[in-house]
């Protein structure tokens, strides 16, 4: 297997703690991403997997836990230069393509922000040679420097984002639901754009969506969750074909597909957290059912679910 | 079946600081009773206009409806004053917003909410609206629907406050209910429920939809036909099955190959529709796909095509019917879908109309 590229054990995330409001967003998961994969991260909307993007990145202080890149604990202490130094090597592109740009900024200098705070070019020549050079590789044309974000589409937004975020050539990608505020059939473009970049620049991506199946399609492993856990997390393929959670196999059932004749044979599968029956006294953790598939199950279901 | 809407040639525009946006550039349809009309699009393409036209919800100024007809129930909306439309609206049709967050008003309660309908149309009193908001609510499965009625909008999470929103529209048994993307704003297990629910509740009423989205997934679960438009135009309008599995116009060979398939195991790219739509304060000559379109033909740039009868429901705007076009492939993600669908004519027909 790949190396080890990130890390995370046991993260939790909760906010309001100690009031009667607390919320567990992410509550102990744990996972590692390799290096030069996918890993796509699924479930509804308020599961927690934009949380689970925002504390990898520490744009929130982790509960408890850890997140450990290339070996060192993001959320450790840190000077303010390790910090700017570790900041370089993950970037992070945002959903909504119109509220993620400044919109008094020029396209030259939203792209160009990271490279003047981490002192990356010398002379202003050099500086809008690299502004160029990035357009180019997102597929916008030098012309566009200039101009102000609201003189582009939701597709052209999305890929100065991606220009941002490639500027301080990071290893490794955030991206938090890319593409759900596109149009189909741009965000076949903007998908097709993030795959080659990670083929020529060896990126990895943690890529955060509803949408399964675009997800599928982009990710080599996907984590499915559900409610601050991670429930299921296995080879895209795997996921898809042999799906084991019963959360996962209703989600699965629930995608809409572009075929008349399926849809009208579709039987949805509900999921009811009470299916599980679990006694108080049951250990609840991810257990690899088989090689590189993992379930959040008790041990009993483990034995259910191996002899599958 | 009996037609409760037909919509003929109808043109929309918009006076901007820029110019006139051609919004809707001569569309024509008809919907019949009890059936489910799926309108699919990108942004910008005129189809949430279209819609809202048909309400007349579109602020004028500075919208205009520059031309056309809508005919529902033998009346020309159209000609319609706002007095009469006040009648018509979420009585005779009624519209489900995409946001349920934006349209329902937070400062009332939501049995007020769908009560407000059923006292003004329907005259009735107070406590029968009530009663019968309570029933609204427990018709489109809302939990405790006695509670819920004096609770509000924030009080519900999306897929209730959509619900509640479908109570709101259902409320004056509407023979034409028009759904502009009701399920984009939720998720997939949610969405499964509010279009079972949907399909549910037109057995029921045989209530005819209109289903605006640009989910494809979701217009082969609902929809008894499908419209494709581009830039202010149905370029393509047949059966389910027609445009599935036998589409002829290269923007829906497009918009089907785009979307990655969940068998597909390959890692090919994804057959993306290169550039952007057209700007519609000044539409293209000719086709206004052709510049994205790599089966253009020199006289795309020249003459806008003409519509083509594929069979008795399947018709398609493009010049690759025609007879003296040349036999293209389409793309191999389409390819895969195609049957040979016995109800198509022998040759595409040529409509002198558009239609």
């Amino acid at each position: 297997m790949a190396e080890k590229l990130l890390e995370i054990k046991n993260l939790k995330q909760h906010f309001n703690v100690g009031k009667p409001n607390m919320v567990k967003a992410v509550d102990g998961i744990s996972f590692d991403i390799y290096k030069g994969e996918t890993l796509g991260l699924v479930g509804e909307s308020g599961c927690g997997k934009s949380t689970t993007g925002r504390s990898i990145i520490r744009l929130y202080d982790a509960t408890d836990g850890q997140v450990n890149y290339d070996g060192v604990n993001v959320h450790g202490k840190k000077s303010a230069k390790d910090l700017k130094a570790f900041n370089r090597k993950m970037q992070m592109i945002f959903q909504d393509p119109y509220a993620s740009l400044n919109p008094r900024m020029t396209v030259a200098d939203i792209i160009a922000e990271g490279i003047d705070i981490h002192g990356l070019v010398k002379t202003k020549k050099e500086r809008m040679e690299r502004v160029y050079e990035l357009l180019e590789t997102v597929g916008l044309n030098k012309e566009h420097a200039n101009r102000y974000p609201h003189e582009f589409s939701g597709g052209q937004r999305q890929r100065i984002g991606i220009a941002r975020a490639l500027a301080v050539d990071p290893e490794f990608i955030i991206a938090d639901e890319p593409i759900s505020a596109l149009d189909v059939s741009i965000q076949a473009q903007v998908v097709n754009l993030m795959k080659k970049l990670q083929r020529e620049k060896g990126l990895t991506y943690l890529f955060i969506a509803h949408d399964l199946s675009m997800v599928k399609y982009i990710s080599d492993r996907i984590g499915v969750m559900y409610f601050g856990k991670l429930v299921e997390l296995a080879p895209a393929n795997e996921l898809y074909n042999n799906p084991i959670h019963p959360y996962t196999q209703s989600l699965l059932s629930a995608i809409p597909l572009p075929d008349p004749e399926s849809e009208r044979t579709r039987q949805r599968k509900a999921y009811d957290p009470a299916v599980h029956q679990y006694s108080d006294d049951e250990q609840l953790e991810m257990r690899e059912v088989s090689p590189g598939h993992f379930v959040y199950c008790s041990e009993k279901e483990f034995k259910q679910y191996s002899v599958k | 079946m009996e037609k409760i809407l037909e919509v003929k040639d109808l043109k929309v525009s918009f006076q901007t600081y820029g110019g006139q946006v051609q919004a809707v550039r001569g569309v024509s349809f008809d919907l019949h009773k009890g059936e489910t009309l799926a309108i699919v699009g990108e942004s910008g393409s005129g189809k949430s206009v279209t819609a809202q036209t048909l309400m007349k919800l579109i602020p004028m100024p500075p919208g205009k409806i520059t031309g056309g007809q809508i005919m529902f129930n033998g009346e020309d909306i159209v000609k319609k004053t706002d007095k009469a439309m006040e009648k018509i609206r979420g009585k005779e049709m009624s519209m489900i917003f995409q946001d349920p967050m934006t349209s329902l008003n937070p400062t009332m309660k939501i049995g007020t909410q769908i009560m407000e309908g059923l006292i003004k149309h329907q005259k009735m009193a107070k406590a029968d609206a009530k009663k019968r908001a309570i029933e609204l609510l427990k018709l489109v499965g809302i939990p405790m629907p006695e509670r819920r009625v004096n609770q509000y909008p924030h009080e519900f999470s999306g897929g209730m406050r959509q619900r509640a929103m479908i109570a709101i529209a259902l409320a004056a048994d509407p023979k034409l209910l028009i759904a502009d993307e009701p399920t984009t704003a939720l998720d997939v297990t949610i969405q499964a429920q509010i279009l079972e629910l949907m399909k549910a509740l037109q057995g029921k009423l045989d209530t005819s939809i209109i289903f605006i989205t640009h989910d494809l997934g979701v217009v082969a679960n609902v929809a008894d036909r499908v419209a494709v438009m581009y830039a202010g135009q149905i370029v393509e309008i047949g059966t389910v099955d027609e445009i599935f599995y036998d589409p002829r116009h290269p923007y829906t060979w497009g918009l089907l190959a785009s979307m990655p398939s969940l068998e597909n195991n390959d890692h090919d790219e994804l057959a993306a529709i290169p550039g952007t739509p057209p700007d519609l304060t000044n539409p293209p000559v000719g086709d206004a796909f052709a510049a994205r379109n790599k089966y253009a033909l020199a006289i795309d740039y020249e003459e806008e095509p003409p519509m083509f009868q594929i069979s008795e429901t399947h018709f398609a705007k493009t010049w690759l019917l025609h007879p003296d076009a040349p036999n293209v492939e389409p793309p191999e993600a389409v390819q895969k879908r195609i049957r040979s669908l016995s109800s198509n004519f022998e040759k595409p027909v040529l409509v002198k109309e558009g239609k």
